[in-house]
């Protein structure tokens, strides 16, 4: 101790700042008690039932409209939305997956595409029983939602999740950048040559710091909507049996009927097929002629800024991106949307995601009355106001939901799956991480080199495929 | 080199004498240990000892439940199967066999050893230079200035440094092909090339990470006594030590005396290097192909992507018994090459 000390502090002995210390962390225990006990994570302790979504607390806030409108209807069920921020939806599972190992799963989870077969499997409750149930009140659904949405949702016969909003991967492309080529609105059936073309014309009117063609190393947007379009895939395709309660029930008129089916498998790798060879060298085409950048892993997040600043010619993307387009400052008319280009076939990639009950929810019809809920007009209106994404029913794809917004070709969105009814899901097994992992850790290899890295690529990711699928099976 | 006995030695053997003194005392005053003087000191030192424990209670309980626990816990795990959903499963040695012949986890194991190899040379390379440059040519003020520079990367979150490095070294809109084009080379493809990819993990990693050792030889630096250069200099070896650049001065005086700090920052800069993860993850994901693919990220890739926790454990043994086995090699090495004052 100092003389500059004062006196008072002098008298305060190390028994007593230890005692207080103590004091201190004791009281800042009990103060804390409801994080560190976990009572305090929403829905835990009490009867509410605990909703699962990807996003941020503004995320959950924004669904707090629906949520005061069910409880309405609902004053019995006590709803608690918790938004789980993840990098990507592969994220977002693995999150969800721990709160399962921890003994904490929520009662409904929003659940993409991606790990729609991986919950069927593992995790989620069947919603046949409830959809025969009110078949009279979910008739007015189905008849505004495309079956290939539902179909994503079939696994083995049933049905698992109610699709609530979904995206295909269309070509985005900048107006300001075409017309600056020459180039006028692309074809409806354009096809894989006249887009090179395209971009050709485009690198030729600028020559820097532009880039034609521009694309990420995802299973959304990446190579795939190449592989469908010609009509092969990385993964063999084939469909279970099933299924026909739901589509004699609520689809029998539907002109797609035949080819719907008890849902989708995927059970063998296919990376050594010719198509699929072709169109990875397409795309090692369009590299090596600085058509298309060599694809970075991971998601487009820096992608809208670069598209808005006229730095981008054309990207695949799915309706979700207007919204950010138009916060990133650009017109309704400064880009535009068409088809993805054909060239065996038009077929299309999309994803679609929607509520599914855990096997381990506390009341299972509570969590349904949320479904159906959910999938009414008015609480999807509540939820989707703005172009965030593109909802299930196609009714709410209108001019009045991309009013001021753009794009002009608004229709593309939903036409995709009117106009090509085999569309298909994101192929996603219950194996689906270890499948992405396989596809994009050799798609940036196969694309960057001679012919001959192609082919090793190619033999590495049939190889790790194998091992993918028999893994878990 | 000093024959004295070294420093850290000196406390305990005080600590010793002044024990033996006190129980002479208690001999010569004819006190027991349970009565009188001497059992109020039993008592007191019996109440230090529980004070003792009190105080550690914290720290040996954290260090149990958080290490210990999840040690064993991952050593039980890597002979079962168990995907978190389902029970699990007991396979005996299956998941080290598996591991052992996956190709991804046999490249993986070999990056890390290349990283480590490049990372740390390149880190302790760096941090040694910059130290030696601080100390000795710095005035005061920019050497504090230069300390809390180089240490600054240390304390920001790899992944945010690593997700800004993303967009410096982006091929097409990148800051850094773009200085390039000033000088007019043409745009490098830094993140979607094996080498490029590896090359930037390990720029990145450096830079973050250096300051650490800095520290530690800016510390190490200073303990050095000036008399030993001048000891030298009398011992006449002013014409080889103060040759044309002094680096013969660093070669024959302050690398010897500086080496039990280099043995410690190499021995922190390899375990740390050998756990690489961040840095790889949001840089590349491991890609293209496994160039940049680390175990650590083969570890929870199968865990939490995959679901194969038996499989992650299995891995994360073999990591730590080769963490282990490299630490241990060190300190068997450093008989040789350390030396104390």
């Amino acid at each position: 101790m100092t003389g500059a000390i004062d006196g008072h502090l002098r008298d305060i002995t190390r028994r007593t700042a230890l005692g207080a210390l103590g004091t201190g962390i004791i009281g800042a225990t009990v103060a804390s008690w409801p994080r560190l006990s976990g009572t305090d994570i929403p829905g835990r302790g009490d009867n509410s039932l605990s909703i699962a979504i990807m996003g941020t607390a503004a995320d959950a806030a924004a669904r707090q409209r629906a949520i005061d409108t069910f409880t309405r209807l609902h004053p019995e069920i006590r709803v608690k939305v918790q938004a789980i921020q993840a990098v990507d939806w592969k994220d977002f599972f693995t999150k969800i997956l721990t709160m399962v190992a921890a003994g904490t799963p929520p009662d409904v989870v929003y659940v993409a595409t991606e790990g729609a077969q991986l919950f069927a499997e593992k995790l989620a409750h069947p919603l046949d029983e409830y959809i025969r149930r009110d078949a009279a009140d979910m008739r007015e659904f189905f008849d505004d939602v495309h079956p290939s949405l539902v179909e994503a949702f079939m696994y083995k016969g049933s049905l698992y999740q109610l699709p609530m909003d979904w995206n295909a991967a269309n070509m985005y492309y900048n107006t300001a950048a075409f017309a600056q080529a020459g180039l006028d609105r692309p074809a409806d059936d354009w096809t894989h040559i006249d887009f090179r073309n395209s971009l050709a014309a485009m690198r030729k009117a600028r020559t820097s710091d532009f880039t034609p063609y521009y694309w990420t190393n995802r299973l959304f947007g990446g190579v795939v909507p190449w592989l469908y379009a010609n009509d092969t895939s990385f993964l063999k395709e084939t469909r279970s049996a099933g299924g026909d309660w739901l589509w004699d029930g609520f689809y029998a008129n539907d002109p797609s009927r035949s080819l719907r089916s008890g849902g989708y498998q995927w059970l063998e790798p296919n990376a050594n097929d010719d198509r699929v060879f072709e169109s990875f060298d397409y795309l090692r085409g369009l590299v090596k002629d600085g058509l298309g950048v060599r694809p970075e892993e991971g998601g487009g997040s820096s992608l809208v800024g670069l598209f808005a600043s006229n730095r981008i010619g054309t990207t695949p993307a799915g309706g979700y991106w207007v919204q950010g387009l138009h916060e990133a400052g650009m017109g309704a008319n400064d880009f535009d949307v068409q088809f993805f280009p054909r060239w065996k076939t038009q077929r299309h990639q999309f994803g679609t995601a929607g509520y599914a009950i855990m096997k381990t929810a506390k009341d299972k019809d509570a969590a349904w009355e949320w479904i159906k809920f959910s999938s009414s007009r008015e609480a999807m209106a509540l939820i989707f106001p703005s172009p965030i994404t593109t909802p299930a029913r196609r009714s709410m794809v209108n001019e009045q939901l991309y009013a001021g917004k753009g794009p002009a070709h608004w229709k593309v969105f939903y036409d995709t799956l009117d106009r090509f009814p085999t569309t298909g899901p994101i192929p996603a097994p219950p194996q689906q991480a270890a499948v992405e992992t396989a596809l994009m850790k050799n798609v940036s290899l196969a694309v960057s080199g001679d012919e001959q890295q192609l082919k090793q690529a190619l033999a590495s990711m049939q190889r790790d495929l194998e091992l993918a699928l028999r893994r878990q099976s | 080199m000093s024959t004295t006995t070294p420093p850290r030695e000196r406390p305990r053997r005080a600590a010793g004498r002044a024990s033996t003194t006190t129980a002479r005392t208690h001999a010569a005053s004819g006190t027991s240990g349970a009565s009188g003087a001497g059992g109020r000191t039993t008592g007191a030192r019996h109440n230090q000892r529980w004070l003792a424990w009190i105080f550690l209670a914290p720290t040996i309980l954290g260090m149990g439940l958080f290490t210990l626990v999840p040690i064993v816990a991952s050593v039980v795990l890597a002979f079962f199967r168990w995907d978190i959903i389902s029970a699990p499963t007991f396979v005996g040695f299956d998941n080290f066999s598996e591991v052992v012949q996956d190709p991804t986890v046999r490249v993986s194991f070999l990056n890390t050893i290349v990283f480590v190899v490049v990372a740390v040379a390149l880190q302790l390379g760096l941090a040694l230079a910059l130290a030696v440059m601080v100390q000795e040519k710095m005035p005061a003020w920019l050497r504090v200035f230069f300390r809390s520079a180089f240490f600054f990367p240390l304390i920001l979150s790899a992944a945010s440094v690593s997700i800004f490095m993303r967009y410096l070294f982006n091929e097409q809109f990148g800051v850094v092909n773009w200085f390039l084009s000033l000088v007019g080379i043409p745009a490098v493809p830094w993140l979607t090339t094996p080498g490029g990819s590896a090359a930037v993990v390990i720029l990145v990693y450096v830079w973050q990470n250096f300051g650490f050792s800095f520290l530690l030889f800016i510390g190490g630096l200073a303990s050095i006594p000036v008399e030993t250069y001048e000891a030298a200099a009398i011992d006449g070896a002013t014409a080889a030590i103060d040759g044309a650049t002094g680096w013969r001065k660093h070669l024959h005086v302050t690398l010897p005396l500086l080496s039990p700090t280099t043995l410690v920052a190499s021995v922190m800069a390899i375990i740390s290097a050998l756990q690489v993860f961040d840095q790889p993850y949001v840089l590349t994901r491991g890609g293209p192909g496994d160039s940049t693919r680390t175990a650590v990220m083969v570890i929870f890739e199968s865990a939490f992507q995959r679901l194969e926790f038996g499989q992650a454990s299995a891995i994360g043994v073999l990591l730590t018994l080769i963490i282990m086995a490299i630490t241990a090699a060190q300190f068997r090495l450093s008989k040789r090459f350390v030396f104390y004052q």
